[in-house]
């Protein structure tokens, strides 16, 4: 039944709940609905578009009332419907409501078609519906739309290409920049103390969390293992916070006591072995050439105490316990070395500490195979960089002379051009002139006027005074007319019917312009059409413009005629450049009529 | 113990401790102050400033970033009152005395804030739009970030034609950069695309801003106070000589617009309204545009007047400098020559004694300090050498 393009039932036809209701047919299609009544006398027909409505009530089932359909329609106004049953009620009402919803996308529903793209177009869904909000937002782009791509005169693509800045503006879809790990050492986090209740707090942001993971491998080993099979995260980083306020309080005893207590604990406090094996690598690839056997004789920074002699009696004997001592100066190297690598995770992205731990592995699985090539070049890179200034060249790049052409050059070019072009165009000038003669008649020309000299006055002062009295009376008449208010522009004058098509009509002429000239110089078959479409939209307009300057009273017609010119004189230049080029194409290809390069 | 007193003092405070320039001050003979002449010292400032007049290739279809740093940093105070306000300040009036000089070119905005770089203004023309976008967002905080920056800039001038010189001039506050990758890729890439990088530091020298300027052709400095900032940033308003291998001759299509006449009406192209009288029309297409120069939003011809050509062709053409004129107190001539050929003040300073003076190498005329400073950087044109 839900299938069904029509309904048809007994009804009652009620104008307010008391009344008693004429009984008769109701039909339903997806247009509209029509009832019959029984009598068909009493004038209680009634057709109804489902456009008109915007929304029904309906009683419940289970209530006492009789079921009764409301049906509201935008003027404010319902009809009312009683149903034999509820069954029939509730035929109706689903029928009702899936073609309110329909008609409701109607609207929305042109546009998508329209706005689904050509198959030769990759479109995301972003970005139709970005487009789709545009077009609803902005009436006039709504306008311009319907009229070029419906009209067929434009392609989407072609209309989305003009507006690039209004699609980018979305976001999500500009690249976004990365930022890169801070200088400062944050994974070297400090608690808050509170001196009253002896707690120490420690907060960590995610950020901290990537510094602390790309800092301090073991960590980050850990937590992988450890969360959350073993821990939760909360106790996994309580842990990680004890151990790095113990290490920070120097109590050596007390370290071992609780490493020697608490094995995940003690991770936290060992050697990192992943860092220690990393640096041995290293090690390994230093550059052969380097001996650093032979330095350690000058070296005296490790001899103790960089051979100064001291007086050491008074210092206590350290520990040397199998739990590492983590100096200040490793942990600036580290720090650094992790910054000058880079980062490459966003933290905004991961939502969970696991996530992101995970993404932190999957980037260094990725790196370690790229990680000879990197070693080749950087030690490729690394002589380049690390040359001393002053032994070096100096570094000043060649400027470029100044070279003036010869202007005759382009001229001359012009005029060959121009000459060409006018020979092909029909009866040009023909000036056969030749050299004495031309020469002859310059001199005729000067020796009359030494003869009679100039006139005295040069210009005629009746015929000036005219001239000048008349453009004066021109201008000022026109400001005149513009009226004394700055503030009020010419359109205003107008009625607001003749001002929307006005704005309308150069709105279109622009849009259409500006993919005209874009088009030129043509190189491809595609640009032909598309120009050739282009042209014929602009040739219509004239009829409409007048048609636009006749539909007017008389004395706005000068007004309009004034505003409407410069919108002519700008489509016949457009014509004008069309019809040359296209004589120009033609007399180059010959033979070839379609214009084909 | 002289020295440890001054190590306690501010550089303002030096500058009396030191220089005593209440020295300087002279009365006259009612008894008033005369006021200090410092005109030696600014002809000495701009003698320094002269470029050399080798013929040399300078690019004048300029399409320049102004990279401004908001970082942290920059709301340090030991520039009065604070180094962002100066910058600010500073750039406007920079942005006016480049439209100034280079009328066909384009200047766009980029800041740095929190590790990110953002483009504040596209690539335009008309100062005011440039000025105003800056002065609405003066807020900083964050790190500042180089390769960024870079990053945006060279995405962004990728796309101009070929015969714009592209540059960029980074006004950096900050003494580290946040950067997500290798910055000697970026740097790299910028070499690649041509583009011009220069930099002025506000706070100390940096080795990666001297290496990314040195690699790109451009100029590293570092301002010492405000004033020093404002002759560094002055520096770049000219036209810079343009690399060899990076400068492509190339014939460039522009229109001459003709002006609107007085009365006629039409709906300009750039704000959609209608317009009396003052405008212009593209040759090619007839649409009306505001003002010049200007590219025609309807068919993308770049539109300019005669008088912007004319400003930009007296800086592949300088004037050469003026020789210093060291007068011979007995020599007859001097009397006949007492005066500027510019300005018609003597040339003789306080007690008849010839002050310093220069003569136009072509034409032999002489002119006081004063004319000298004027010719060269406003005037562009000798009147010695046009009145002949």
């Amino acid at each position: 039944m839900s299938g069904a393009a029509q309904v048809t039932k007994r009804a009652k036809y009620k104008i307010s709940v008391k009344d008693p209701g004429t009984p008769g047919a109701l039909r339903m299609n997806d247009q509209k609905l029509m009832f019959m009544p029984d009598n068909r006398n009493s004038g209680a027909k009634l057709v109804v578009e489902f456009k008109s409505i915007q929304g029904h009530k309906y009683t419940k089932e289970g209530s006492n009332k009789p079921p009764l359909i409301n049906l509201a329609n935008a003027q404010g106004g319902s009809y009312i419907f009683e149903f034999d049953s509820y069954a029939d009620l509730h035929v109706c009402r689903d029928f009702v409501s899936k073609v309110l919803e329909k008609s409701k996308e109607t609207p929305n529903a042109a546009l998508e078609k329209s706005a689904i793209k050509l198959p030769d177009e990759q479109l995301s869904e972003e970005e139709m519906q970005l487009r789709i909000k545009l077009l609803q937002e902005n009436s006039e782009l709504q306008k311009l739309h319907r009229q070029f791509v419906g009209g067929n005169i434009l392609t989407e693509a072609e209309f989305w290409a003009a507006r690039k800045k209004l699609l980018d503006i979305d976001p999500s879809k500009k690249s976004k920049q990365r930022v890169g790990f801070k200088s400062a050492m944050i994974s070297d986090i400090r608690p808050a103390t509170d001196g009253r209740t002896n707690k120490v707090t420690f907060s960590l942001t995610p950020e901290i969390i990537l510094q602390i993971f790309a800092e301090k491998p073991a960590v980050h080993r850990a937590f992988l293992n450890f969360v959350p099979n073993k821990m939760t995260e909360m106790e996994f980083w309580t842990k990680y916070c004890r151990a790095e306020y113990l290490s920070r309080t120097k109590n050596y005893h007390a370290v071992v006591a609780e490493a020697a207590e608490d094995e995940e604990l003690a991770v936290f406090l060992k050697e990192d072995d992943i860092l220690a094996n990393e640096v041995r690598k290293k090690i390994r690839r230093v550059d052969p050439t380097l001996d650093m056997e032979a330095d350690e004789g000058d070296d005296y920074t490790h001899l103790p105490d960089h051979g100064i002699f001291r007086d050491g009696t008074k210092e206590s004997n350290e520990l040397q316990s199998e739990h590492y001592r983590r100096t200040l100066l490793q942990d600036l190297n580290r720090h650094a070395a992790v910054v000058l690598e880079g980062r490459t995770i966003d933290v905004e992205r991961e939502d969970s500490t696991r996530a992101l731990a995970e993404a932190l592995a999957r980037s260094k699985r990725g790196n370690e195979g790229a990680d000879n090539n990197a070693n080749e070049e950087r030690l490729d890179r690394t002589p380049r960089v690390a040359e001393i200034e002053d032994l070096q060249a100096p570094h000043c790049l060649p400027l470029a002379p100044l070279s003036i052409k010869d202007a005759r050059e382009y001229f001359d070019s012009q005029q060959a051009n121009t000459l060409k072009a006018s020979r092909d165009a029909q009866a040009s000038m023909k000036c056969s002139l030749s050299k004495q003669e031309a020469y002859r008649s310059v001199r005729d020309a000067i020796s009359e006027i030494k003869d009679m000299g100039l006139s005295d006055p040069i210009v005629n002062p009746e015929v000036a005074l005219k001239v000048y009295s008349g453009l004066t009376h021109n201008i000022s008449s026109i400001k005149y007319h513009l009226g004394k208010n700055p503030r009020e522009t010419v359109l205003d004058r107008l009625p607001s019917a003749t001002k929307e098509k006005l704005l309308y009509h150069w709105m279109s002429i622009q849009e259409l312009l500006k993919h005209f000239w874009s088009s030129y110089p043509i190189t491809t078959p595609y640009l032909y059409s598309k120009v050739n479409r282009l042209k014929d939209a602009l040739s219509n307009i004239y009829p409409q413009l007048e048609e636009m300057k006749e539909s007017l009273p008389a004395d706005l017609r000068h007004q309009v005629s004034l505003l409407v010119r410069p919108m002519q004189q700008a489509l016949d230049a457009a014509i004008q450049h069309y019809d040359a080029d296209l004589q120009k194409r033609s007399a180059k290809s010959g033979e070839k009529p379609n214009g084909y390069i | 113990e002289d020295e440890d007193d001054n190590l306690g003092l501010e550089a303002w405070e030096r500058s009396y401790a030191d220089d005593r320039s209440w020295e300087a001050l002279q009365e006259d003979e009612s008894g008033f102050l005369r006021p200090i002449d410092n005109s030696a010292f600014y002809h000495a400032q701009y003698r320094r400033r002269l470029r050399t007049t080798a013929r040399i290739q300078k690019g004048l279809i300029r399409y320049l970033y102004i990279v401004i740093d908001l970082s942290r940093a920059a709301a340090e105070m030991d520039f009065r009152p604070s180094r962002m306000a100066v910058v600010a300040k500073q750039v406007e009036a920079f942005v006016r005395e480049f439209f100034d000089q280079n009328p066909l070119s384009q200047i766009g905005l980029v800041t740095v804030k929190d590790g990110v770089a953002n483009c504040l203004t596209d690539l335009g023309g008309s100062p005011e739009s440039h000025i105003k976008a800056l002065m609405g967002k003066l807020g900083c905080s964050g790190d500042s970030s180089l390769q960024n920056a870079l990053d945006l800039v060279q995405g962004l001038l990728s796309q101009i034609p070929s015969y714009g010189h592209r540059e960029v001039l980074i006004l950096y506050s900050a003494l580290s950069t946040c950067d997500p990758g290798d910055i000697m890729e970026t740097i790299q890439k910028c070499k690649e695309s041509k583009i011009r990088c220069s930099v002025i530091g506000l706070s100390a020298e940096m080795f990666i801003c001297k290496h990314l300027c040195q690699d790109t052709g451009g100029s590293y400095s570092v301002a010492l106070d405000e004033s020093h900032f404002k002759e560094l940033i002055m520096e770049h308003a000219p036209p810079p000589p343009a690399i060899a291998e990076f400068a492509i001759a190339n014939l460039i299509k522009m229109g001459f617009p003709q002006r609107a006449g007085e009365g006629s009406i039409s709906i300009c192209s750039c704000h959609k309204e209608v317009k009396v009288g003052v405008g212009y029309t593209c040759p090619r297409c007839k649409a009306r545009v505001c003002e010049l120069p200007t590219d025609c939003r309807i068919c993308g011809l770049q539109l300019v007047s005669s008088p912007h050509l004319a400003r930009s062709y007296h800086h592949l053409f300088p004037i050469a400098p003026f020789d210093e004129v060291t007068p011979l107190l007995n020599d007859p001539r001097n009397r006949s020559r007492s005066t500027c050929f510019g300005c018609q003040q003597s040339l003789l300073s306080s007690g008849n004694k010839p002050g310093l003076y220069v003569a136009c190498p072509k034409c032999k005329k002489h002119f006081c300090l004063e004319c000298d400073i004027y010719i060269h950087e406003s005037l562009h044109n000798c009147p010695g050498c046009e009145s002949l």
